[in-house]
């Protein structure tokens, strides 16, 4: 790369207060995320500096079901910031918390009437249209995909989300599901599910769509996960090599940043081992900074790099607060009722509680009623057989078998 | 008075070294186990954890030698006789089972008088019996699915995801282990209820006399040879 | 006639459709306000356990989960009546300050900016000339001046030209991809230095609100949704260090909202104050006042844990109208006097009920402005819909001011308004300050906002001093031990966009009912009843009379359904 572009990248960065140092640092975390050597940092840097100097990757930020979350989610993360990702990796031509547009074809007067024609280039929704045309952008997903009351439980521009959603998916290069919510259905699809949500994988599985997902879990989404996937996408190369496919594991996750559990990586893992846990919130087992594992921490079986990348741009990640995991990254895509609510609720305790007939029960409640009825029925049954003076020894023998004396057998 | 003579051809010095440590190993595992499943006192986790892996390999090793074992080592055809033949014969359904399997369930709802015949074994017990080898590997699936250094092999990793995720693998497992623990709570009832002789040959070895019976399970009167 | 739909209404939380009628006149004669979107919180929370809901209903919001959060704690905390410790109180508070800071920053620069700056604009900037600008307005109103802060302006007009240059040709403009850039409604008067000045705070202000954010990331795990505050108390234990943190962070972030923030806000104000009769711009604020009913349920608990003498205190105002000297009297809130409506929304539920026996079915039929329209209830006070948020608070503690124990070094309310309604005046060259009335309006709507964000930075510091203090004394309790117990409970709260509450009744250990009532659903409220005596929601009714310039591009109705930050 000429030395002068190099020049350009910095000065633009330095624009931002950025310094190389930083940039480097940047690169290295991204070299972490995606499981390369540090050695792999110089090629990194040629990407990125390769996709912030050529036109930037088309791409449609697109929220289904959301609260929103995972787009604040994004504006938290600092190594890039967002205005990085917004304004130099990808050209984010729909992204409805952020940009400046606004409507759709009904917001010019007389459109509605017929005897106006829409003016895409007036509005937010025109900015899908083009890029539709133009097809080969990556489709950021966020929030549940809401097939509710006909697709109605989610109406945008006049007409139900997943009326369009299908042409937007299939024109996608590849669809980065961002947070438990667009993986899976997260909250909104836990039972009893009251507006049909489900992720973007199993839509479009249903519909036929053949568009590679990947899944980026939790709730948010860390932003993180996603820096790491774009640029992963994005910059090296990977999806048209397919290399990023393989990356993924059974669940269409990246497997270098969902491969560990919490638990595996936990600095409070000492403590687990140990035999310290923290019994009760605020207390001094709290202070020393013991195990969360009796109240209920989900980090066992919770995969995710929390406790490496952590929150907040590395300010610190839920353990670290006194708060047990909740495993808001447990996603099912394709398993309903794999959502991390039910998956993880009561988020106190160690198990989930299981629906049975119309209510609920902790599994040790379960277990503990089937042991009392055994040992019970074994009670009476002991009390049945002393009555019946079988204690000492049984009843006597039959002479022969019931079913051979039937036959004529026997003596 | 019905007592079956106990003697030691019915359970040969292996098995009940296998039963031994069977007991041991479902004890530890169970007692490990409920301690991992919630902490209900402090220090322990570490130890509780080491107890579990290592009793879950010296139970799986158990099983897998007392299956292996019993197509080599002989042992009595049927209580009470000191005749014997090779063990799996007598572990897996003999001849003298058939057709009385509502007999025993009769006898044991009061809703039949005479103790029914059995061959080694009652029906019933034949069918626990059985029952632990596949579930002792399904316990063992479970449980490998659950273990750090086993649980991402796609063998295992795959029931991970069928079941709807580790959590629920959990679930399983433990609901497992209340399994086990009324099997064993009717198991020892059963084998003790009439009298303390099984008891005293398993664990100890310890032969008592009663009743004889012949190869096909029918009494046989007198003293076995 | 005619008729104009915003929909999707971008830049705001979640998904919104503003459909209204233009009068002859150009000015908004009727206006319909749509929430288009459906999860069914409620519904999914039923039959959970009562802890849970403070994970789960907090991600109602994304952008104020905290306040969703402390809401459902403290409706299971008034089921159980339990009073959380002291320690408690403040870390709830401050991480609570943060979330506002980060919010608010986050809405006036990221969300609401692009609607009174043009970027197009701070291409033109003369770039000596937006640093005598940015010095002059430094030296105006920024108590710390403006060598604290030094911006590249010209590296920032480069980046921003460079990136419309190489976006305009080939469908790359990413977020201001259609936008209104170079609208008529931006007035001309305003310089092209204060547009490059607001587009540089605007990327600046990027890394503020995520500092903010980190300081919830330190106190409640992470942002957004946190984790600390449990029923009972909180699961964060500070010590010196993360306290040391927090404190780091939270002077940056008030370095910016004193001496940026309102800076800006001051300096930008007076060209929207004006009318400009040649371009046919309105003062904004002269419009957009919507249904004069204000209601607070207050935030920031003071050790008494009363509604009315939290640190912006809890209140109700009906029927406010300054600019023809109605002040009507102040009542105390009370959560019974809430009703869901819903003859005009998607749900089969039963009529007028308050929240805490309330229900949701819903039931979706075609979008019909004269039928049902809109997934959000009617929510109504007494029957009044009622403004929430900012404005709100802010007139609510403008008039408690006297009964008020403000803490130690905190600008007040009353002070700050007066202070900026003064300037205000000057800058207009106006005699004297600029009337009260002016709050109620677009413009008045926006400045609230802003002015908070200022009290609530005086007020953090505040909170984490007096946390530091009691760390140090040590012992302190974080956390109530409780148990589950059957009832009834109510959690009042405010978030950064308006009052929340939930409401809990708790069966058995269960949840089997859970209603909330979020600030978008008082504001974005459709409304009550059918037939013409039907009363519009909050929003709908701040629309009505608004001017607008070009109904194509329908500026003066999305600044106003913004200026809500719905
Ligand atoms: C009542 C008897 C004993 C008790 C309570 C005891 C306790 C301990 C404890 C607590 C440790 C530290 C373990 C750790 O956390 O790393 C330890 C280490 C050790 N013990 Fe013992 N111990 C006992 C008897 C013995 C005996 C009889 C031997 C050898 C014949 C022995 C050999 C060791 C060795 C080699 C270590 C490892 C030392 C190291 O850290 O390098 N212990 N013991
Ligand atoms: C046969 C082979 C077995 C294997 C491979 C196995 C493996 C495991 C593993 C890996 C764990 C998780 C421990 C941890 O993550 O710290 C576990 C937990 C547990 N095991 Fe086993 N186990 C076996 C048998 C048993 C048996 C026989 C019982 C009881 C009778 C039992 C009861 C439990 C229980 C109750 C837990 C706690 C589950 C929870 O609450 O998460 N296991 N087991
Ligand atoms: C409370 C503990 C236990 C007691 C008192 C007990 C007692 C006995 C007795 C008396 C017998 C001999 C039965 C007869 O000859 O009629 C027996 C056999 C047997 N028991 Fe147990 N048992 C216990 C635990 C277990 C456990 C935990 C298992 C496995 C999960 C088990 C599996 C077996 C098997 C498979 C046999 C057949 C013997 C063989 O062929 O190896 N037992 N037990
Ligand atoms: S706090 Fe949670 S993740 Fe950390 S060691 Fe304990 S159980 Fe594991």
């Amino acid at each position: 790369m000429a030395h002068g572009n190099h020049d350009a990248l910095y000065s633009q960065l330095a624009a931002r207060g950025v310094t190389r140092r930083d940039f480097l640092k940047f690169c290295g975390s991204i070299a972490t995320l995606m499981g390369l050597a540090e050695t792999a940092i110089p090629q990194i840097a040629a990407a990125v500096e390769a996709a912030a100097l050529t036109p930037r990757a088309p791409a449609l930020w697109i929220n289904g079901g959301a609260c929103t979350g995972c787009t604040e989610s994004m504006a938290q993360g600092m190594t890039p910031d967002v205005a990085t990702v917004v304004l130099d990796l990808l050209s984010l031509n729909y992204f409805e918390t952020v940009m400046m547009a606004q409507g759709g074809p009904e917001m010019i007067p007389g459109y509605q009437e017929g005897v106006v024609e829409a003016k895409p280039e007036l509005t937010a929704e025109g900015a899908i249209k083009t890029m539709l045309e133009e097809g080969g952008y990556i489709l950021i997903f966020e929030g549940t995909v809401m097939t509710g009351f006909g697709g109605n439980a989610l109406r945008i521009a006049g007409k139900s989300q997943t009326e369009e959603l299908p042409e937007i998916c299939k024109n996608a290069a590849a669809i980065v599901a961002v947070g438990s919510c667009a993986v899976d259905g997260g909250w909104v699809a836990a039972r009893p599910n009251p507006a049909e949500g489900k992720g973007i994988q199993q839509f479009c599985k249903d519909e036929g769509i053949a568009t590679p997902v990947i899944n980026l879990p939790t709730c948010p989404v860390n932003p993180e996960w996603v820096v790491a996937m774009v640029i992963d996408v994005l910059l090296l190369g990977q999806l048209e090599s397919g290399a990023i496919l393989d990356k993924l594991d059974d669940f269409g996750r990246p497997s270098l940043i969902f491969g560990q559990t919490i638990h595996d990586n936990c600095p409070r893992r000492g403590h687990f081992e140990n035999g310290e846990f923290v019994y009760e919130f605020g207390s001094a087992e709290e202070a020393k900074g013991y195990c969360l594992y009796a109240v209920g921490c989900k980090g066992p079986q919770t995969f995710t790099n929390c406790p490496i990348v952590r929150w907040n741009d590395g300010a610190s990640w839920c353990v670290e607060s006194g708060a047990p995991c909740i495993g808001c990254g447990n996603a099912n895509p394709l398993s309903p009722g794999g959502n991390w609510v039910d998956v993880g609720a009561p988020f106190l305790n160690r198990m989930p509680d299981l629906p049975i007939a119309g209510t609920t029960f902790q599994p040790s409640t379960i277990g503990a009623a089937v042991g009392a009825v055994a040992a019970g029925a074994l009670l009476v049954h002991g009390i049945g057989m002393k009555v019946a003076g079988r204690m000492d020894g049984g009843a006597p023998y039959e002479d022969v078998r019931a079913h051979d004396r039937k036959k004529g057998g026997g003596k | 008075m019905a007592h079956p003579a106990h003697y030691r051809e019915a359970h040969p010095m292996v098995f009940v070294l296998t039963h031994w440590i069977n007991l041991i190993a479902m004890v530890s595992l169970a007692f490990s186990g409920f301690y991992i499943h919630y902490p209900f006192f402090a220090g322990f986790m570490g130890v509780a954890r080491g107890m579990h892996f290592f009793f879950m390999f010296v139970l799986i090793i158990n099983l897998t030698f007392r299956i292996i074992a019993a197509f080599f080592v002989k042992s009595a055809v049927s209580l009470g006789s000191r005749e014997v033949d090779t063990d799996i014969k007598n572990w897996l359904p003999q001849k003298a089972n058939r057709h009385q399997f509502l007999a025993w369930i009769k006898y044991y709802l009061f809703m039949k008088k005479d103790h029914p015949l059995g061959a080694k074994y009652g029906v019933l017990q034949k069918i626990a019996y059985i029952a632990t080898v596949p579930l002792t590997f399904v316990m063992a699936y479970t449980g490998f699915s659950i273990w750090g250094p086993t649980m991402d092999w796609s063998f295992f990793s795959a029931g991970a995801g069928w079941v709807g995720g580790y959590m629920y693998m959990r679930v399983i497992h433990y609901f497992l282990m209340w399994v086990f623990i009324v099997f064993t709570a009717i198991h020892a009832y059963l084998a003790n209820v009439e009298g303390f002789a099984p008891s005293g040959l398993i664990f100890a070895w310890k032969e008592s006399e009663g009743l004889h019976f012949d190869k096909e399970g029918n009494p046989a009167g007198g003293k076995a040879h | 006639m005619a008729r104009v739909v915003v929909d999707p209404l971008t830049r705001i939380e979640g998904h919104l459709r503003v459909e209204v009628e233009i009068g002859a006149d150009s000015k908004v004669s009727d206006a319909w306000v749509s929430g288009t979107l459906y999860r069914g919180m409620e519904t999914v929370l039923k039959g959970r356990r009562p802890q849970d809901a403070f994970y789960v209903s907090q991600r109602i919001c994304g952008v104020c989960p905290i306040s969703h959060g402390h809401a459902s704690t403290m409706s299971a905390e008034d089921t159980y009546d339990l009073t959380i410790p002291n320690g408690a109180r403040l870390v709830r508070n401050i991480i609570e300050c943060a979330q506002y800071l980060h919010s608010h920053v986050l809405w006036f620069y990221t969300l609401a900016a692009l609607d009174y700056v043009d970027p197009l604009k701070a291409l033109s900037a003369d770039i000596a000339a937006t640093y005598d600008l940015a010095l002059a307005v430094a030296g105006k109103y920024a108590p710390a001046g403006f060598d604290v802060r030094v911006t590249d302006f010209g590296a920032v007009q480069k980046r921003v030209g460079e990136f419309i240059n190489a976006g305009l040709n080939n469908n790359r403009l990413s977020i201001f991809t259609n936008g209104w850039l170079g609208h008529p409604a931006y007035p001309s008067e305003m310089p092209a230095e204060l547009h490059l000045i607001a587009v540089a705070h605007y990327l600046e202000a990027l890394q503020v609100q995520a500092e903010a954010s980190q300081i919830i990331g330190i106190m409640g795990g992470k942002f957004p949704h946190f984790m600390t505050s449990v029923n009972g108390g909180t699961t964060f234990v500070p010590t010196e260090e993360k306290l040391d943190d927090v404190l780091y962070r939270l002077m940056k972030v008030v370095d910016f909202v004193n001496n940026v923030m309102i800076p800006d806000t001051l300096a930008i104000a007076p060209y929207y104050a004006k009318d400009y009769p040649n371009e046919g711009i309105v003062s904004s604020a002269a419009y957009g006042a919507g249904c004069k009913n204000y209601l607070a349920w207050g935030v920031f608990n003071d050790p008494s844990f009363e509604l009315t003498k939290r640190y912006l205190p809890g209140g109700v105002i009906k029927g406010l109208d300054l600019a023809a000297g109605v002040i009507p009297g102040l009542e105390d809130p009370d959560p019974s006097k809430v009703m869901e409506y819903v003859s005009r929304s998607w749900y089969d539920s039963a009529d007028g009920l308050n929240p805490s026996d309330g229900e949701t079915s819903a039931k979706y039929v075609d979008y019909d402005v004269n039928g049902k329209y809109s997934w959000g209830k009617a929510v109504r006070y007494d029957d009044l819909p009622m403004e929430v948020g900012p404005l709100s608070r802010m007139l609510v503690a403008y008039l408690r001011d006297t009964e008020m124990q403000w803490p130690d070094g905190v600008r007040t309310p009353k002070q700050l308004i007066d202070l900026t309604l003064g300037a205000l005046g000057s800058e207009l060259g106006l005699t004297g300050p600029v009337p009260l009335a002016a709050l109620q309006s677009l413009l008045g709507r926006v400045a609230a906002r802003n002015l908070e964000t200022a009290f609530v930075a005086d007020l953090s510091v505040a909170s984490v001093l007096e946390l530091v203090g009691y760390v140090k004394e040590g012992d302190v309790k974080w956390f109530e031990p409780h148990s589950v117990s059957d009832g009834k409970g109510v959690g009042m709260w405010e978030a950064p966009r308006g009052s929340v509450a939930h409401w809990m009744t708790v069966e058995g250990g269960k949840l089997s009912n859970y209603q909330v009532v979020a600030p978008t659903t008082w504001d974005i409220a459709p409304r009550d009843k059918e037939g013409a005596d039907a009363v519009r929601g909050p929003i709908e009714e701040s629309l009505i009379g608004a001017p607008v310039m070009d109904p194509e591009r329908p500026m003066e109705v999305v600044r106003i359904v913004r200026s809500f930050d719905p």
